[in-house]
């Protein structure tokens, strides 16, 4: 079975380059409104945002909807003074799409971080630059290192009598200290790793990346698919009216813009259809075991 | 002709007035698999770092390393890194990368080797070391043994001729290294790889080694196969880096051809008679409880598993008390909760009597209770040793060791056992009556713990409660009272170490199985001698 | 296949990057974007620096020791923000790049942003932060003989990086929102970010000033001892 996180990275790179791109460019009320429907959804599906998640989003989304109005004093639509300022439809609307394209954005990124694990962020410098990969990959294994040693330096010094007094300062000066023989001793026994490397032949000619990641045909196919619905989705935004201020005028459902939204849409949830698909074939698969 | 050709070969650091190493010459056929041993300083890891180009280190170095006939030297960056491969001492530092399949990887990717090559070559050495099962984990999380495993398997991915390893077992478990000599004479036996290992692991490398190499001071003393060195070395001094059934067939006299194993050393003592010495009469009296653990349950994690679980200890005052056990079995934990580092989420913990959260401020770290880590490197704080120790005085008298010469060295520069001698210094620094040591032996050579081993009992007639975790059999033989082992989180056995020795089939000393069939005491080489009615070796 | 693995591209790409596709793209940006043209121009701006710089980094030599240095230095830089209380990222790049050079210096502040963005979320500010905090390694390290001599210097440089650090990401906050530059929503984001701004700055002086010593002295003896 292969599901949308277990495709070549590339393909969820670009993928969401595209949600990311149409969903942060356009300013066009019915590509967003849809963009954070099937944001949320992905969010949900792919268990990237939980209970919590969403209650920053819809704080989010409420204040940067309300900033607009009380600073952008735009507009022909007075609806009323708040503190001798006139607030007008104008802003208000502006600010309501505003702030679905930020909480769409950040949706879309949450599902990026749950789908994008370190080694596909690997994979994709290693095609860049495997040297770079490989120096990513180094400081990602130091991370965990040090989050071990940081507790065992602080185990170690507490019961030899570092934290003596239990005030701040002595707290403060205690982390410093531990920060500091922390450094000291990564760096320090970082030069056996140093040879490690050049033993294994690190610097003896160009490096090459693996990865166990390979493109299949599914993943040729997904390429193109994702780059058609995101060209329609773009002549449909470029061909809508979008003008906010001062006076409104929108043109959202021509046959461009209908178009362009239904691409949207499909695009939206094609990691959703892929995955239903997917699963659909492994009951059927299943069912012949 | 020689797969490895070593010609007059001296090497002299650049600031050292004598040569590391002077003069040696070799020849070694290819499969063969040698054991270089030595003192710590004779000059090993100067030998063996000088048959891996990239990692000769600065000074002057006359003579030549052939590999194939061909001068080490000139071969190029590529040749060499896959012709020799190297796996050093601690476990840890070796590896590179953040995933196991990346570390296999590793090798080949900077040998610029095609995909395919790569990911035959992984599948290929997942499946001989068995390492499939944690392909995809995080190199940070694996065991020392799995890791030291993983930096063997690195090595051979890219499928080298000749196999050098230095001291590679030194950090590793009992059992993570027998299982790691194990896949090494697999290697051996089922490759034709050319092996050279310098290592103190007597027991398990000498039975399987084609010759033995002994370095003193930069010469090559001795250098044959193990049977003759058991009856060439039998008066010398290189006698202890034997086995202990070569060693008790030197203790006692033996004619013939020496025992190696334990089978023929059991076999050569049950031809000798015991001469039942009187041992001093042991004192019934009861002594107060140093450390007393009851009924301690933890874990890390709620929803995790218990590491302990209705865990029972009791040290008695003024005891050594030896507690062995794999690793990660969860003994560094049970320490930390000994030490009040973490809390039980049930059961009592109390420290001479006194239940430990009635040690309030800090208080039970000064005076009372002080814990050495395994990791020595993680007690220094400071620049120098002087600085270091600066406020340890009284404590530096306590030790049989002069750190004046010391200094003005960085702590990181001293040896093992210096550095574990310098932490042991600022432990006892708080004046501390319960003395926890988490593995103090670790790293050391033979020497070293037998200086380590009488600084302890030095402190037990101070007065000093110690009690010791360990997986170093041989070590708590040497010195402890009391011996428990630690398994499924509490613990299994505690007894006296001489009847804990001999109760135990598998986790006791090679000298005791050799003797147990026909004294009980024998547990220690010399003691087996004495029993065995040698002169004493 | 998709990579770049020709050599000559990477040299292809190290010129036409910033002599063609950087003016391409302001052009372009220019004319057909309508609504959002900074936007896009600003982030494909930072996103070509930052390739430009990769492409430079892959065509160096760089030594083991100080590629596992460099690791070391970017993965405290991420640990820092574990740590309660500590937020020593800016300190470290800084530092790195003082003793390790313009070069390291970069690379740590932009991969040090781009790994703890991996536990803290991705965004759309992520190639914004990379460039910046890139930046702010890069100018200490080609200040580095300067800064090296002086703690306070350093803590001065520490201080004016947060605050410049600030102003920019303010810049790119509000072309987010707005789309175009609005001077009174800019200044209204200063201004929320005030205290925040501050703290920053003063905790990175106060960091600088606080590891100097320590970090300093260590990657002196390294560095002499391993002669990286």
């Amino acid at each position: 079975m292969r599901r949308f996180e277990d495709m070549n990275p590339l393909c969820a790179a670009f993928y969401y380059l595209c949600v990311l791109g149409l969903t942060m460019f356009g300013m066009n009320p019915l590509t967003l409104s849809l963009s954070l429907l099937s944001s949320i959804l992905s969010a949900v599906l792919f268990g990237a945002v939980k209970g919590r998640g969403h209650a920053f989003s819809l704080i989010l989304f409420l204040i940067a909807a309300l900033i607009n109005p009380l600073i952008v004093h735009n507009g022909m639509t007075v609806l009323f003074y708040f503190n001798d300022n006139p607030i007008t439809l104008e802003a208000v609307l502006y600010g309501l799409t505003a702030a679905g394209m930020i909480t769409a954005s950040l949706y879309w990124l949450r599902c990026l971080s749950k789908v994008m694990t370190s080694d596909k962020v690997l994979y994709i410098f290693g095609r860049f630059s495997p040297k770079l990969a490989l120096l990513l990959s180094m400081s990602l294994r130091f991370i965990e290192l040090l989050r071990v040693r940081w507790r065992k330096i602080q185990d170690t010094q507490k019961a030899l009598g570092l934290y003596r007094d239990g005030n701040l300062i002595d707290a403060l000066r205690g982390r410093a200290r531990v920060l500091s023989v922390l450094i000291g001793w990564t760096l320090e026994n970082g030069i056996v790793t140093a040879e490690s490397m050049e033993g294994r032949g690190y610097g003896s000619g160009r490096r090459t990346s693996y990865s166990a990641y390979r493109m299949h045909l599914s993943d040729w196919l997904f390429l193109p698919v994702c780059a058609g619905l995101t060209a329609v989705a773009v002549v449909g935004q470029v061909r809508s009216t979008v003008v906010f201020y001062p006076d409104m005028q929108m043109e959202l459902w021509n046959l461009w813009g209908i178009l362009g939204a239904a691409a949207f849409a499909v695009l939206g949830t094609l990691p959703l259809i892929i995955n239903a698909k997917e699963a659909l074939r492994w009951r059927g698969l299943l069912s012949k075991v | 002709m020689a797969r490895l050709t070593l010609e007059g070969l001296s090497f002299t650091y650049p600031d050292a007035k004598a040569p590391a190493l002077c003069d040696v010459d070799l020849q070694i056929e290819g499969g063969e698999f040698l054991t270089l041993m030595g003192a710590t300083g004779s000059g090993k890891s100067t030998l063996l770092r000088l048959l891996k180009p990239e990692l000769r280190q600065n000074g002057t170095l006359s003579g030549r390393v052939l590999l194939d006939g061909k001068d080490i030297g000139g071969l190029t960056a590529r040749e060499s890194a896959s012709a020799v491969g190297f796996v050093a001492q601690n476990p840890e530092e070796q590896i590179v990368t953040d995933k196991v399949w990346h570390e296999l990887a590793f090798t080949l990717e900077s040998l610029g080797a095609r995909r395919e090559l790569i990911a035959r070559r992984i599948a290929e050495i997942a499946a001989f070391f068995d390492i499939e099962p944690w392909l995809d984990r995080e190199t940070a999380t694996l065991s020392g043994g799995q890791k030291q495993l993983l930096n063997l398997a690195a090595v051979m991915t890219a499928d080298p001729e000749v196999l050098i390893l230095d001291e590679p077992t030194a950090q590793l478990d009992p059992i993570a290294a027998s299982r790691f000599i194990d896949t090494l004479h697999r290697l051996n036996r089922e490759t034709g790889l050319t092996v050279i290992i310098s290592e103190h692991r007597a027991e398990e490398l000498i039975p399987i080694s084609d010759r033995l190499l002994i370095l003193e001071e930069g010469r090559l003393a001795f250098c044959d196969t193990p049977k003759k060195a058991a009856s060439a070395l039998k008066d010398t001094a290189y006698l202890r880096f034997l086995t202990a059934s070569a060693r008790i067939f030197a203790g006692t006299d033996g004619a013939g051809e020496a025992p190696l194993s334990v089978r023929e050393g059991q076999a050569y003592v049950n031809g000798l008679t015991v001469k039942e010495i009187q041992t001093a009469e042991k004192t019934a009296e009861q002594k107060a409880s140093a450390l007393s653990l009851k009924n301690v349950y933890f874990r890390y994690e709620r929803r995790g598993a218990d590491v302990l679980s209705d865990l029972d200890l009791e040290v008695k005052e003024g005891e050594i008390f030896a507690l062995l056990g794999r690793n990660g079995a969860g003994k560094s934990t049970m320490a930390a909760v000994a030490a009040g580092l973490r809390r039980a989420y049930s059961g009592s913990v109390r420290v001479f009597s006194k239940r430990l959260k009635d040690y309030t401020n800090g208080s039970l770290y000064q005076g009372v209770l002080s814990l050495l880590p395994q990791d020595t490197e993680n007690v220094f704080l400071r620049e120098t040793v002087r600085e270091e120790l600066c406020g340890c005085e009284k404590a530096e008298e306590r030790l049989p060791f002069d750190f004046k010469p010391l200094y003005d060295r960085h702590p990181f520069d001293l040896s093992g056992g210096e550095r574990q001698l310098a932490a042991l210094c600022k432990a006892l620094s708080t004046n501390p009556r319960l003395l926890i040591l988490d593995e103090p032996s670790k790293g050391l050579d033979g020497n070293m713990k037998a200086l380590l081993c009488g600084v302890l009992k030095g402190l037990k007639r101070e007065g000093v409660t110690i009690l010791m975790i360990s997986h170093d059999v041989e070590f708590a033989a040497l010195c402890a009272d009391r011996c428990a082992l630690f398994s499924q989180g509490r613990i299994a056995a505690a007894d006296e170490t001489e009847t804990f020795l001999f109760e135990n089939r598998f986790y006791t000393t090679a000298a005791s199985r050799i003797t147990r069939q026909k004294t009980r005491g024998g547990y220690t080489v010399e003691r087996a001698v004495k029993l065995l009615g040698g002169a004493g070796c | 296949m998709l990579t770049i693995r020709n050599t000559k591209v990477r040299t292809l790409l190290r010129y036409a990057i910033p002599f063609l596709l950087v003016p391409l793209l302001v052009a372009v940006g220019a004319v057909a974007f309508e609504g959002k043209r900074y936007l896009i121009i600003s982030l494909g701006i930072a996103v070509l620096a930052l390739l430009l710089f990769m492409t430079g980094f892959e065509r160096r030599n760089i030594g083991s020791r100080r590629m596992v240095i460099t690791a070391i230095m970017t993965a405290l830089a991420v640990f820092g923000r574990f740590i309660p209380v500590f937020k020593p990222i800016t300190a470290i790049v800084v530092l790195t790049a003082v003793y390790l050079g313009a070069e390291a210096g970069f690379f740590c502040g932009a991969l040090s942003v781009l790994l703890s963005n991996i536990y803290f979320g991705q965004g759309p500010w992520t190639p914004f932060q990379m460039l910046g905090f890139g930046l702010i390694g890069l100018l200490a390290g080609y200040l580095g003989r300067v800064l090296e001599r002086s703690r306070v210097l350093l803590a001065l440089y520490g201080a004016a990086a947060g605050v410049l650090y600030s102003l920019m990401m303010d810049v790119w906050t509000v072309l987010w929102y707005s789309g175009g530059f609005d001077g009174k929503l800019y200044l209204a984001a200063i201004g929320s970010a005030v205290p925040f701004t501050v703290v920053y700055a003063v905790s990175n002086a106060a960091f600088l000033m606080l590891l100097y010593r320590p970090v300093g002295n260590k990657l002196r003896r390294i560095k002499r001892k391993y002669g990286v």
